[in-house]
């Protein structure tokens, strides 16, 4: 069962173009499903993953969203504030790497 | 002058006290009164909040021990970190909760015992800490918790003096335990320790709380015939004898002795009556007393209101809480205060006073975000606190808005204690409320279960969940159920019997995809075939393909494929089969990894040609994202497989053609010539052109073809323009740009460009015209943008245009490019300090002040100011600013001003201005400046000035005027510092001794003082002492000393062997250098030919450590192990300690060569000796692991690790436990199978115990080692490495210190993205470019984090901003002002306080 989880991380996020939001500080209330309901109003949800520790039941308090574009994800991290279960939960700014802007395409 | 400082005497006379943070700060030292501190009385010992550590306190005593320990050797320099790591623990827990959690201080004692004999602070901050600071304890349990660490620290060797004993006793006082205190006494004389005056009054205190006022008399009189004085604290505590004793009457009394005796009753001696009346009930009394007190010039804090609410309480009288609650001020220190007695009444079953201070904390409730009185709910819960009561404190809490969401809280607290009736009567409540009950909260009941493979409980839980109308899902059956059962059959069995089986489909789907999961597809194929039930292909796609990838069987995976497409059943939504079948093969190649692909591929192939014979299609958008796919995996061969299988045919492939540069211009021509476009060849040509730089002749091209012009080759020539400072043509350009398309934009750098180049030559209006258009057009602003910004205004400024200046900032300003900040607004005054205007450079300041509350270079403009005496304007800059900015920042300014322009008995007034207190940072940022200016005399006088300043630290002071002492060599004036230093009394720091140190012995001077060494620095130093023997001897001693300094071993060597020659013996000091050089210079046969010639000219020759450390390198490099085992042994036998480089490598050398006897010997001989060398154990684990598989024993040095790290007794904690230097050995020494083997291992350690140090490591090995793909696979096969993110943090702090890591940095960034958002991340990459000089990389970080609105800390931006200043790029913020330690202590405690 941990190989099945690791592999939906792994599939959500082998590639960086992937349109994949990794959200953190979840509340424990939330399941995968309340992640989804929140973060649909963005765009449509490939997948969500929340993985929760067969130890606890619990889960560890973070996830990942796969949208279906770059901009639906861009959608969602421009939002400032996200809340599930009434509970702030934080979406870091993905690093892309070295790559550069489109806004700064040389013409 | 003397006018000058008439307003700043005033205001402060003024109103010194309630506006300046002086008053506060002279009785600084907590907020507790001076009463906190020894003789803390018995009454305020009781177990509430009175005893609270007091953190000022814990500050001195841990300030004084640390000075007792630097006089002591380096190796107990880790016990001091220890004890500030400990300290600063337990400190922020209590002024946070006003308590320390029984983990936390389990924590850091079992932490003081690892760190071997703890030493004396140790021990008294944990006795400390077992008292009234545990409300979550017992009474019983806290004196227990004590005695533990007592007796456990004795065993450890720690030796106890009487800070200890009356440590113990302040603890027994606070938990009132019951002891004898003559029996106490007795003890302490046993072990030969004298009680002193403290003793005595807590031992009084102690008879007294039992009301032995006998008992009491009799320690009175002990301290009566010793001479000792009475103080408050017996009397309070003889109050409590009095009363408790039942007798009132002569408690009130003591009040009357007191005063005879000539002692004034204080807040404790009121204090402990209060307790007696509460303890009676006697509320009027209680309220008389309050009054009287309130009438006096005493004054009870909060905290003494608390204790009297719990004295009421305890007795059980809470029925008067609510009227002390009235009296209660909140002061600041109120919540914790709060928090610890509210807690000790829940420990004490008072839960409803509790509550009832709860209730009554002043919490802002107007964000709603922040909750308040999850520690009651989850304190509650630890008490077992009725179900009932729980659920009504909850329904009151968030009534009053004090907590959001409290009976989720509690529900979460009951089953993290896992207690199951408790947990359901809380999820009823929800229910009944209409907050959601989701089946994922039954699941740690179900796992209690599942561990003990309880079946009936399991059944329990879900009748439960049917109860409470939540449906099990699949991951609940799969996860959690089934686990429990030998066979899914047997579940549905016993669920049957239990009637707890669903009726919905979603057991069969649980069943479904838990065989999908175990590769048995023949059940998925029958079942699919016989299931009748309404059944979305959806909801089971990702288990077949889990199912699919378990199994082999191709035949299935057809046959199973044939029947989605085919039934009809499956398939029924919109899309139809074609699609969804498409979507679930590239699901499923999505779903494997490329090398699985690559195994597979066969198979695969063998697949797509079945579904072709069955007919099976997919839609060619699905087949083309199959093909990336496949590209991707580095099988293409599939690709004409899968091709196969598409619906329709026909994909075209584009074609793209390059021009080369050389033939451009003729290919134009001829398709001008035949009437063909040719904007694109144009522009590239005109591209080209301009990269050549070509202005000319890209100019007439564009004349020439003015027609066939497009957008990008007006872009690139404008910009060619502006390089080219041709504002005409530019402009020009522009104009025509604008009329081609008037909605295309340019990128931000060519605007820029404009607007310099525009604004240079006096064309204002156009270059205010390209700002609004860059508004306009939403033109992307970055911090490089506004940094050209300052530098277009700075570069007029300095050319004097004032006009310029002002409408380029107020076009930028009010346009929103950029906000005004001090560094772009400062061209607006340097334009007229420039001009030597004064009065206008002031009045710019000001109005900036106005507009946009910065005052950009106020310094310069006070200095000008002050140098032209411009006595009026001095006074109107001062008004402003202290009405601004406040009086502080105002002497500080003008004092500044003053010692920069050399008036320095105007500075000295200043400084002398009662009320002004040090500044560290303003101070600071002055020093830093004189230093970079090299401004001698103004940093001396500085220095001298500050002397008599409240809070300056003076070390630091001087340690700055010796750095500039040691820029400019001069040890003469550092030697005079050192003894100014000794007639202040400054105790120097160790850093300012070293530098005093280095700066004399670079100028060949003896240095007076032991200079404390770096534990990590390498014994290098050649010391050299003045010698006193014959002269041809003392000059050929000279001559080699010399030329070991200057670390010329040839002519050292030469020397010594002309020495030899004349049979001239040097000290042995001299050889111990000579050889040490020789050894670094790896001349082994030289130094061992000096060793032997002193060994039998010296009697007792013997190298010293770092002599016989070096040797041990040396030999080692030159593998000669066997005699650097001698070597070693020696250095041993000799009681020396060898270095830990030294060991190590010898260590590594043997591994290897696979000689894990040799280790083990070494092993042996250091037995005892590994901390003060610094070695860790995991040296010889990685080692002898290393070794053995060197041997070929792979499977050996698996099974030890895996033992170790899985065993019961752990030798070393699994999070420290670093196998990095193994794994990098095999990978580099490419040990395949090895390699193999150990990433097994490693991510067994992780998925089977959660132990995921070691699979962290070997990927960070492979970040390093550059092997990315490896690292991916790893990350991939195990996600969890993802979030260790401690052990990253580390690894980028390491390799930030050594250039040319930042790829690594990278590479491994690449793999983690989110990672770089930690502080520690960026300021490491940061770091790392810096000391590669990357630029480009850097600004590429700077630019990414701004634009992700990370706030830098001081320290990175100082680090960028230097990095960009050295490489001659503008810096595109106000450079943090600081020096690099400023920040780095800065940022050290930030984080000490936040934690």
């Amino acid at each position: 069962m941990a190989a099945l989880a690791a592999r939906s991380v792994v599939s959500l996020r082998r590639s960086v173009n992937r349109p994949v939001a990794f959200v953190r500080k979840i509340p424990w209330t939330a399941a995968s499903s309340e992640m989804r309901e929140h973060f649909a109003q963005f765009g449509h949800i490939r997948r969500c993953f929340l993985p929760f520790d067969k130890e606890t039941g619990f889960h560890k308090g973070f996830g990942w969203v796969q949208f279906s574009t770059e901009e639906e994800l861009q959608n969602a991290l421009q939002q400032e504030n996200h809340f599930i279960d009434g509970v702030k939960v934080n979406l870091p700014k993905v690093f892309h790497g070295d790559q550069t802007s489109d806004g700064e395409k040389d013409f | 002058m003397a006018a000058l400082l008439r307003p700043a005497r005033w205001l402060l006379r003024a109103g010194v006290a309630p506006r300046l943070p002086l008053s506060l700060r002279l009785f600084a030292g907590g907020p507790g009164r001076p009463h906190g501190v020894p003789g803390l009385p018995a009454a305020r010992a009781g177990p509430v909040a009175g005893g609270l550590l007091n953190p000022a306190r814990l500050y001195a005593i841990a300030a004084e021990r640390k000075n007792d320990i630097q006089e002591e050797l380096t190796s107990l320099r880790r016990t001091a970190s220890q004890f500030d790591w400990a300290l600063m623990r337990l400190d922020n827990s209590v002024r946070r909760t006003g308590r320390i959690p029984k983990r936390l201080l389990q924590k850091v004692f079992d932490n003081t015992c690892r760190s071997g004999t703890p030493g004396g602070n140790q021990a008294l901050l944990l006795l400390r800490s077992c008292g009234s600071l545990l409300p979550e304890l017992t009474l019983t349990e806290r004196t227990e918790f004590a005695h533990r660490i007592w007796d456990k620290l004795q065993e450890l060797g720690t030796v106890y003096d009487v800070s200890h004993y009356n440590a113990l006793l302040k603890v027994y006082l606070q938990n009132e335990y019951k002891f004898s205190p003559t029996d106490f006494l007795a003890k302490m004389e046993e072990t030969n320790i004298q009680p002193n005056r403290v003793t005595y009054q807590r031992l009084i205190a102690a008879y007294c709380n039992v009301g032995d006022i006998e008992g009491a008399s009799k320690i009175l009189g002990f301290m009566k015939t010793k001479d000792l004085p009475v103080t408050e604290a017996v009397f309070s505590a003889l109050i409590t004898g009095h009363a408790r004793a039942g007798d009132m009457e002569n408690a009130e009394n003591i009040l009357t002795v007191m005063k005879d005796a000539g002692i004034e009753p204080g807040p404790d001696t009121y204090l402990a009556l209060l307790n007696a009346y509460a303890e009676k009930g006697d509320i009027d009394h209680v309220k008389q007393t309050l009054e009287k007190v309130g009438k006096s010039d005493l004054y009870l804090m909060d905290r003494d209101l608390l204790q009297l609410i719990f004295s009421f309480s305890k007795a059980g009288y809470p029925q008067y809480a609510s009227e002390i609650l009235e009296k209660i001020t909140y002061e600041r220190r109120y919540i914790p205060d709060a928090m610890n007695l509210i807690l000790l009444l829940v420990t004490e079953k008072l839960e409803d006073t509790a509550f009832q201070i709860l209730l009554a904390c002043p919490i802002s409730r107007e964000d709603g975000l922040s909750d308040f009185g999850s520690f009651f709910l989850q304190h509650c819960v630890t008490m077992n606190t009725p179900v009932e009561k729980l659920t009504d404190y909850c329904r009151k809490l968030k009534e009053a808005q004090m907590h959001s969401s409290p009976l989720q809280f509690t529900l979460h607290c009951a089953l993290l204690h896992n207690k199951a009736d408790l947990a359901k009567a809380l999820m009823k409540a929800m229910k009944e409320e209409g907050i959601p009950v989701r089946t994922h909260y039954f699941w740690p009941l179900l796992v209690e279960h599942q561990k003990k493979k309880n079946v009936q409980g399991i059944i329990e839980v879900l009748k439960g969940m049917h109860e409470l109308g939540v449906e099990a899902d699949q991951e609940t059956y799969i996860n959690y159920v089934f686990p429990s059962f030998e066979s899914v059959k047997s579940v549905r069995t016993v669920l049957q019997e239990n009637g707890c089986l669903p009726e919905s489909s979603m057991f069969a789907q649980a069943e479904l995809r838990s065989e999908a999961v175990n590769g048995n597809l023949e059940y998925i194929l029958s079942f699919l075939k016989s299931n009748t039930l309404p059944f979305s292909f959806n909801s089971f796609r990702g288990s077949l393909i889990l199912g699919f990838r378990r199994s082999m069987n191709i035949d299935l995976w057809s046959k199973i494929t044939e029947l989605l497409y085919k039934d009809g059943h499956y398939c029924q939504e919109p899309p139809g089969p074609t699609e969804a079948v498409g979507y679930f093969l590239y699901n499923l190649i999505d779903s494997m990894s490329d090398s699985e692909v690559q195994a597979k591929e066969e198979r695969l192939r063998q697949y797509f040609h079945q579904l072709k014979e069955m007919n099976v299609k997919i839609p060619e958008n699905i087949y083309r994202g199959i093909r990336n796919l496949l590209d991707s995996y580095h099988v293409p061969e599939l690709i004409k497989d899968i091709y196969l299988l598409i619906d329709r045919e026909k994909i075209d492939s584009r074609k793209t053609v390059q021009f080369t540069s050389s033939n451009l211009e003729s290919t134009l021509e001829r398709l001008k010539a035949e009437n063909q476009p040719v904007g694109d060849v144009l522009k590239q040509l005109i591209l080209m052109l301009c990269s050549e730089e070509n202005m000319q002749k890209a100019l007439e091209l564009k004349a020439k073809y003015e027609s066939d012009m497009v957008v990008g080759g007006y872009a690139a020539l404008i910009n060619l323009c502006c390089r080219h400072d041709n504002a005409e043509e530019a402009l020009n350009l522009k104009q025509e740009f604008d009329r081609l398309d008037s909605s295309a934009v340019l990128n931000t750098g060519k605007y820029v460009g404009l607007v310099k180049v525009l604004g240079k030559h006096g064309k204002l209006q156009d270059a205010i015209n390209i700002l609004k258009e860059m508004k306009e057009k939403d033109v992307l602003i970055k911090d490089a943008t506004v940094l050209s910004f300052f530098h277009i205004l700075n570069g007029a400024a300095l050319r004097g245009e004032i006009e310029t200046v002002k409408q380029l900032h107020e076009a930028i300003v009010t346009l929103g490019l950029a906000k005004p900040s001090t560094n772009l607004s400062s061209p607006l005054v340097t334009v007229h300090l420039e001009k030597d205007d004064i009065p206008a450079a002031l009045e710019a300041t000001i109005d900036c002040f106005r507009k946009y509350k910065i005052l950009p270079r106020i310094h310069d403009v006070l200095c000008k100011l002050i140098e032209k005496g411009e006595t009026d304007l001095i006074q109107k800059a001062m008004d402003f600013v202290s009405q601004e900015q406040g009086e502080m920042m105002m002497l500080y300014d003008l004092f500044f001003a003053f010692l920069q322009t050399g008036n320095y008995k105007e500075a000295k007034k200043i400084i002398e201005t009662p009320g002004i207190r040090a500044r560290p940072a303003r101070l600071k940022w002055f020093c830093d400046r004189c230093i970079t200016n090299n401004q001698v005399e103004t940093l001396e006088k500085l220095v001298e000035l500050t002397q008599k300043l409240f809070e300056c630290d003076r070390d630091h002071m001087y340690y700055n005027l010796l750095k500039i002492y040691k820029i400019n060599g001069d040890w003469k004036r550092a030697d005079a510092v050192w003894n100014k230093m000794q007639e202040e009394n400054v105790i120097p720091r160790e850093k300012t001794l070293r530098l005093l140190a280095e700066i004399l012995r670079n100028s060949n001077q003896e240095v007076p003082f032991d200079v404390p060494e770096l534990w990590y620095e390498d014994e290098n130093d050649s010391q050299n002492s003045s010698l006193s023997t014959s002269p041809v001897e003392n000059d050929l001693q000279k001559d080699v000393l010399k030329a070991c300094q200057w670390k010329n071993n040839t002519d050292a060597y030469d020397i010594f062997l002309k020495a030899q020659e004349q049979n001239v013996v040097f000290k042995s000091k001299t050889y111990d250098t000579l050889i040490r050089l020789l050894l670094s210079k790896e001349c082994l046969a030289e130094a061992m030919h000096v060793k032997d010639f002193a060994e039998t000219h010296i009697k007792g020759f013997t190298l010293n450590d770092a002599a016989n450390s070096l040797l041990i390198i040396t030999q080692v490099r030159r593998d000669y192990l066997k005699e650097a085992l001698t070597t070693l042994k020696t250095a041993l036998d000799l009681k020396q300690i060898p270095s830990r480089v030294a060991v190590t490598r010898l260590i590594q050398a043997f591994a290897l060569k696979g000689a894990t006897e040799g280790i083990e010997e070494i092993q042996k001989m250091v037995n005892g000796l590994e901390d003060s060398i610094g070695l860790s154990n995991m040296v010889f684990i990685n080692n002898i692991a290393l070794a053995q598989i060197k041997n070929n024993n792979i499977d050996v040095a698996i099974e030890n690790i895996e033992n170790m790290l899985t065993s019961e007794n752990q030798t070393v904690d699994p999070q420290y436990f670093g196998l990095a230097y193994l794994f990098r050995k095999v990978i580099e020494e490419q040990l395949e199978p090895a390699v193999e083997k150990i990433s097994i291992m490693a991510e067994r350690l992780a998925n089977q115990f959660a132990v995921y140090k070691p699979v962290t490591d070997l990927f960070l090995q492979y970040v390093e080692a550059g092997k990315v793909d490896d690292a991916r696979a790893l990350l991939q096969r195990c996600g969890a490495i993802a979030e260790q993110i401690p052990i990253f943090m580390v690894f980028f702090v390491r390799n930030s210190r050594k250039p040319g890591k930042a790829s690594t940095l990278q590479s491994l960034l690449g793999l983690i993205p989110e990672l770089v958002e930690k502080e520690e991340a960026y300021t490491s990459l940061m770091k790392s470019y810096a000391l590669d000089k990357d630029v480009t990389s850097a600004k590429a970080l700077y630019e990414h984090l701004t634009e992700k609105n990370v706030k830098l800390n001081d320290l990175c931006l100082k680090r960028y901003a230097l990095l960009l200043k050295n490489a001659g790029e503008p810096v595109p913020f106000p450079e943090p002002p600081e020096t690099f330690e400023f920040y780095v202590k800065q940022l050290k405690e930030s984080k000490e306080n936040s934690l």
